[in-house]
């Protein structure tokens, strides 16, 4: 994996991630770069939401998944797409049509391959123009060979494109088998105490996901489920805190949970980390950091970056009204499955989990993403 | 039997080493110095040869597309037929390619000039540096190990500040690292830089990085970011290629099979596709003509070193003589002689061959400077700065003096081994016959017969347009032969005719009365003079001819005041041009009666590439008088009205792709194909690629592009030239502004520089046939030394028998000198009339430069003369009997 491209876009993410927090003056909230903050009471309208936010700082649609194929074969996948925005400074051309500067794409494609525990992973940066881009009225983002569509209503079943250089590539049909949710206090959730912390945050919780697989020799009928997030924000981190711990479980009885941990620096864990939980008919509950428990069973240490992350959680969740306490064990289907940014970059870790009660009994899957455990999220 | 018959071998093995040893290399270390000068004149004319194919070799090697320093070499680019690829093109191929795993790169070229330093406005020499526009974003993308590319965006700043600074704070300049150092350059320095006739200053921001596979930064690659090149060399909106990079993995090679094919399905004739390995090939189809005309000069020099080698040998056997007699009457085989001869000569060969390659290397630097100049004048951008040593060709040099040696060896071998065993009790002068075919006059006249002949065949076509007149050659060789076989007879002709005049000069009857029966050794020394001296001379008609053609051309053609350029658009590779805004100014300007606007592009018709030219076609007709090769039957092709669909050809371009007038031809336009009439051939002697001329209007509609490539004024009458050009400069600092006169002598220059490297290498073959003489004489005289001794022992003084000799060196040079000159005669009229017509396609009138060939003969006919007075000093003080 080139080493430094990937140092290059870990470095513009971060920044984009820790960019000042201060939000200027009264009336609309800015930050001190100048973009808009998420506000809470902001009424969705579809399809343009699923689109882009071009005044935001910050944009993804982040896509995870396992798909399975005949014969027993799973992999694990990841794909997204990150939109970051120039600096609202006023300096500067803003590029052509083609070759524009005002904005810059970059996304991750990973897969893992869970029988032989290979993992792939390839990272593509562009600037806004002919080659990446996102519409703003409906959701269509592309960079470089990779894309994401939805397809023109009715229906938000969307078509996702992407691969790992001349070695694998996928494209596949994702269709909600549950309504969108909006995370947080209808999509306004919060990352920490600083106003700018936050972001509009869409899920789709549960996506059936079916397509082909091309991998090596091979190619695949695969079948699977997956779970997409999009966030607008921008800035998703508060100065205190160092980097975040973030999990979707997408369990067995037709509920799913998605938790984020906001680590500080002094090593506690911040208020607004959040573990939400959606059941069956997409109705979701969120509780706050006393409401669950987050332990680490096992870590593991990468031999590119040197990063110790812990890949192995026991996540309790409390008891809430008439619900028992809950037990769920996130165990990692490779070790290996860091997105390692290289010399000098920030690397993070995406990977497939299966989620078992503890006793060995599985009880779905789920993704982790760890980041900030090579080095403080900052430069 | 066996056993008895291997014990011979043996020992006559073991003899031949002896002999070897004792009699051979014991000579050649008794005499330092002659041996060095043997070995230096070999490796002098092996070095010669190789030079010219290592710096040919650098020359074309050094033409590479400039985005490989970035990121290795591309798999597959495209680019238009002809001027450049819209934008809007991209993101087609993206979605044409759908998810093939490819990057695409687009890439904008251009060249600036250097700025001009203080008052300086000399145009010619300056550096052109090679723009290069890259996306430096999606250029970080490539693997790491492709090329330097990616690292480039990370250099100019840390973090997300310094990323968006360079996408944002407008044109930035990448510099080789060799140029940073040498202009000192650092980050945020200003660089100035003329692009398009407007001087600007740009910032640096950072260094190229050097390719990890060890590869050099060219000097003048100098990279931006795509847009902000495209809107500094005003192409917004347009790019030169599109380079595709197929990523790594297991189907990586089939993506690479697969692209080609899907690339020419989209571009449906829009764009050619080719490997970027393909493109240097056409770069090397391009100059394969030049190359070759250029190595086979280089071989007469080799051809006179392989004579000198056989003048050296034979003088050795001369010399030995007495000590072969004696080993033949021990019983010492004829064979064994002659193996041991011939094994001499291997040896002197060898290191000749060593020290050659030694000096070829160090000569091509030198030649690889001449060389890429040449080929960058004609051709296209080389930034060849060093030639390196190919072993393949350092191998075949050494080969080539190991065989000239063994083939110069085998005379001298057979002379050695005919001594008779009492030759050490009877010396007289045995003159030295040589191969019967130096007497047979037959086969001389015949040589030249089939000259004549060959005379008349077509030169071999190569690809990608280029031609090789190899009869030409061929016919040149055997002029040059029989000619000098020939000129032998003129030698005891002399000798009469000498004795007659010379009267009561005593040493000069003497020297003459040895040229009434001329040696073997006369008769190869005047072929050998003769040979140099007729290609020197042969060459001195050439580029008179050529010069006094262009001279004339030049005089007819260019009839404006002024012409104005950009700077650095001297050279075939330029890219740069005048903006339309610019081009009305000074058409415009205070005093401009008229002018005449030109635009180039470069095109590709069947895979050869030439040049498409507009201009005012009126404007040609009513200021200059084209060299009609065919003229127009009627005036259309002059009136706009009426020449759309008409052009003029070049007869470069009319020899390259076998049209005349009435034929036609389709030339590929941005805007489609466009097929033309040839309503006339000109003679041109610009360039070699060939040009076609239409109306300026048309092609600019073609081609969607308005930039000229050169501005000719025509000023009031009584407007004073010099003036309008001085103002011109003081408000368009970046443009280059010629006077007529300037631009006549500059062309001239040009010209001069093209043949510089074929003249010196006939200077070479002269100075080598010059001491070859020298050598031949020694060995005559080393052969008379009983004669010697009677002349000295009758009472003449050395100075006496030193003039003797310099007269019978002055006729063997006069002979040989006027028989040079006659040969050079035709010799010119065949690199005129066919050799030249046939590689280049340029019709020259014949002119004989007589007094640079008076020169060239005076000075072969001192030198000769001197020479032969101090090796007659020298032989007057042989011992009769005794070895030296």
């Amino acid at each position: 994996m080139s080493a430094r491209p990937a140092s290059l876009a870990a470095r513009l993410l971060a920044c984009a991630w820790l960019s000042a927090a201060g939000v200027l003056g009264a009336g609309e909230p800015r930050t001190s770069e100048g973009f808009p903050v998420p506000e809470a009471g902001h009424v969705f309208r579809f399809p343009r939401d699923h689109g882009s936010h071009p005044d935001f700082k910050i944009e993804w649609w982040y896509v995870t998944g396992h798909a399975y194929a005949a014969g027993g074969r799973r992999f694990g996948f990841e794909a997204t797409f990150f939109r970051s925005a120039a600096p609202r400074d006023g300096a500067g051309a803003a590029g052509s049509a083609d070759f524009g500067a005002g904005q810059v794409y970059l996304a991750h494609m990973a897969l893992l391959d869970v029988r032989t525990g290979r993992f792939l992973h390839e990272e593509r940066l562009n600037r806004e123009g002919w080659d990446a881009g996102s519409a703003v009225e409906r959701l269509a983002v592309h960079n470089g060979p990779w894309s994401l569509e939805m397809a023109p209503a009715p229906g938000e079943g969307m078509t996702l494109s992407g691969g790992i250089r001349s070695e694998a590539a996928f494209s596949f049909h994702l269709e909600p088998r549950k309504p969108l949710v909006e995370f947080g206090d209808h999509g306004y959730s919060r990352k920490g105490a600083a106003a700018s912390a936050a972001s509009y945050y869409l899920t789709f919780p549960r996506l059936e996901l079916s397509g082909t697989l091309r991998y090596g020799a091979e190619t695949l009928d695969v079948k699977g489920e997956a779970w997409m997030d999009h966030e607008v924000s921008s800035s998703q981190l508060d100065p205190g805190q160092v980097g975040w711990d973030w999990a979707c479980l997408q369990l067995g009885d037709g509920t799913e949970m998605m938790c984020y941990r906001m680590r500080r620096a002094d090593g506690t864990v911040d208020p607004f980390s959040t573990l939400s939980l959606v059941d069956r008919q997409g109705r979701v509950e969120s509780v706050g950091p006393a409401g669950f428990r987050w332990e680490v069973l096992d870590t593991w240490k990468s031999p590119a970056t040197g990063a110790v992350y812990p890949v192995r959680v026991r996540l309790t969740v409390g008891a809430r009204a008439g619900k028992p306490a809950r037990v769920l064990l996130l165990e990692p289907l490779a070790r290996d499955q860091e997105l390692a940014g290289g010399a000098g970059g920030i690397p993070y870790w995406e990977g497939a989990c299966r989620v078992t009660d503890g006793s060995g009994a599985d009880l779905g899957s789920a993704f982790l993403e760890l980041t900030g455990y090579a080095g403080r999220l900052r430069l | 039997m066996t056993d008895g018959r291997e014990h011979e071998r043996r020992a006559d093995g073991g003899a031949r080493w002896v002999i070897l040893h004792r009699i051979a290399l014991r000579h050649w270390l008794g005499e330092p110095r002659r041996t060095a000068l043997l070995v230096l004149i070999l490796a002098l004319g092996v070095a010669v040869f190789l030079s010219v194919r290592l710096a040919n070799r650098a020359a074309v090697a050094s033409f590479q597309n400039f985005t490989d320093t970035l990121t290795g070499q591309s798999d597959v680019l495209i680019k238009a037929p002809a001027g450049l690829l819209p934008e809007a093109v991209l993101g087609e191929l993206r979605r044409g390619l759908g998810t093939l795993p490819v990057h695409i790169l687009p890439v904008v070229e251009a060249t600036a000039a250097a700025a001009p330093k203080g008052g300086a406005r000399e145009a010619w020499g300056r550096t052109t540096y090679q723009l290069l526009g890259v996306d430096l974003v999606s250029l970080a993308n490539l693997p790491e190990a492709r090329g330097s590319g990616g690292p480039l965006l990370g250099r100019s700043g840390e973090g997300a500040d310094g990323f968006w600074s360079v996408l944002r704070r407008g044109p930035a300049l990448f510099v080789a690292p060799a140029l940073a150092d040498q202009a000192g350059l650092k980050a945020g320095s200003l660089f100035p830089l003329n692009i398009d006739g407007a001087v600007v200053e740009l910032p640096v921001a950072g260094t190229i990085p050097e390719p990890p596979d060890g590869a050099r930064v060219p000097d003048t690659l100098i990279v931006l970011d795509l847009p902000a090149l495209q809107s500094l060399a005003g192409r917004q909106g347009k790019l030169d290629r599109v380079e595709f990079v197929v990523e790594p993995g297991p189907w990586a090679a089939a993506v690479r099979e697969e692209l080609p094919g899907r690339l020419r399905a989209l571009g449906a004739g829009r764009w050619t596709v080719a490997s970027p390995g393909a493109r240097r090939q056409s770069a090397e189809t391009m100059t394969r003509a030049f190359r070759l005309n250029l190595t086979v000069l280089s071989l007469v020099a080799l051809l006179v070193g392989l004579y000198l080698i056989l003048q050296a040998l034979d003088g050795a056997v001369v010399r030995r003589r007495p000590e072969i007699a004696i080993l033949r009457s021990l019983g010492v085989e004829e064979r064994t002689i002659r193996a041991t001869w011939i094994a001499e000569a291997a040896v002197l060969g060898l290191a000749g061959g060593i020290l050659g390659v030694c000096l070829g290397w160090a000569g091509a630097q030198l030649a690889v400077r001449l060389v890429g100049q040449t080929v960058n004048a004609l051709y296209f951008a080389t930034t060849v700065r060093a030639a390196g040593l190919a072993p393949g060709e350092a191998l075949a040099a050494v080969g080539l003096a190991l065989l000239s040696s063994l083939a110069a060896g085998w005379l001298p071998a057979r002379e050695a081994a005919r001594t008779p065993p009492a030759q050490v009790l009877v010396r007289h002068a045995s003159d030295f016959e040589g191969p019967a075919f130096l007497r047979n006059y037959v086969l001389a006249a015949g040589a030249l017969a089939a000259g004549c002949v060959l005379t008349q065949l077509p030169p071999i076509r190569l690809a990608g347009g280029g031609r090789f007149p190899l009869a030409g050659y061929a016919a040149a060789f055997l002029w040059i032969v029989g000619g000098g076989l020939l000129c032998s007879l003129g030698l005891p002709a002399l000798s009469r005719a000498g004795r007659f005049l010379s009267g009561r000069y005593a040493e000069a009857r003497l020297a003459l009365s040895h040229l009434a029966r001329p040696s073997g050794r006369h008769r190869l020394a005047v072929a050998c003079l003769l040979c140099s001296v007729g290609m020197t001379s042969g060459m001195a008609i050439l580029v008179a001819s050529f010069e006094s053609t262009v001279r004339g051309w030049v005089g007819r053609s260019l009839t404006a005041d002024l012409y104005v350029s950009s700077d650095g658009s001297q050279s075939a590779s330029s890219l740069n041009g005048l903006p339309e805004a610019t081009w009305r100014e000074l058409a415009a300007g205070p005093g401009v009666v008229d002018s005449s606007v030109l635009s180039a592009e470069s095109i590709e018709i069947g895979g050869v590439q030439t040049l498409l030219s507009g201009t005012q076609l009126s404007a040609v007709q009513r200021h200059s008088d084209l060299p009609w090769v065919q003229r127009p039957l009627d005036g259309a092709v002059f009136d706009p009205s009426s020449n759309s669909g008409l052009a003029l050809a070049s007869e470069s371009f009319a020899e390259r792709f076998r049209k005349g007038r009435g034929d036609t031809v389709t030339v590929p336009t941005p805007s489609g194909p466009r097929t033309l009439r040839l309503a006339g051939i000109f003679a041109d002697y610009g360039n070699e690629r060939g040009s076609i001329l239409v109306e300026r209007a048309d092609m600019a509609r073609w081609f969607d592009d308005t930039h000229a490539t050169n501005v000719a004024l025509y000023l009031a009458p009584g407007t004073d030239a010099d003036r309008a050009r001085s103002e011109l400069v003081a408000r368009h600092p970046g443009l280059t502004v010629y006077s007529n006169a300037r631009l006549r002598a500059e062309i001239l220059r040009i010209f001069r520089q093209t043949f510089s490297i074929t003249y010196a290498l006939e200077v070479i073959g002269v100075l080598v046939s010059v001491v070859g003489m020298a050598l031949t004489l020694s060995s005559v005289l080393l052969d008379r030394r009983e004669e010697l001794a009677t002349l000295r022992a009758l009472g003449l003084t050395r100075s006496e028998i030193a003039r003797s000799t310099s007269a019978e060196g002055l006729a063997v040079t006069a002979c040989a000198t006027a028989g040079g000159i006659l040969v050079s005669l035709a010799l010119g009229w065949l690199l005129i009339y066919v050799i030249n017509k046939q590689s280049f396609g340029w019709t020259l009138g014949f002119v004989r430069p007589w007094g640079q060939i008076a020169a060239l003969g005076l000075v072969v006919v001192a030198a000769g003369t001197a020479v032969s007075y101090g090796v007659g000093l020298w032989g007057a003080a042989l011992p009769a009997d005794r070895e030296e």
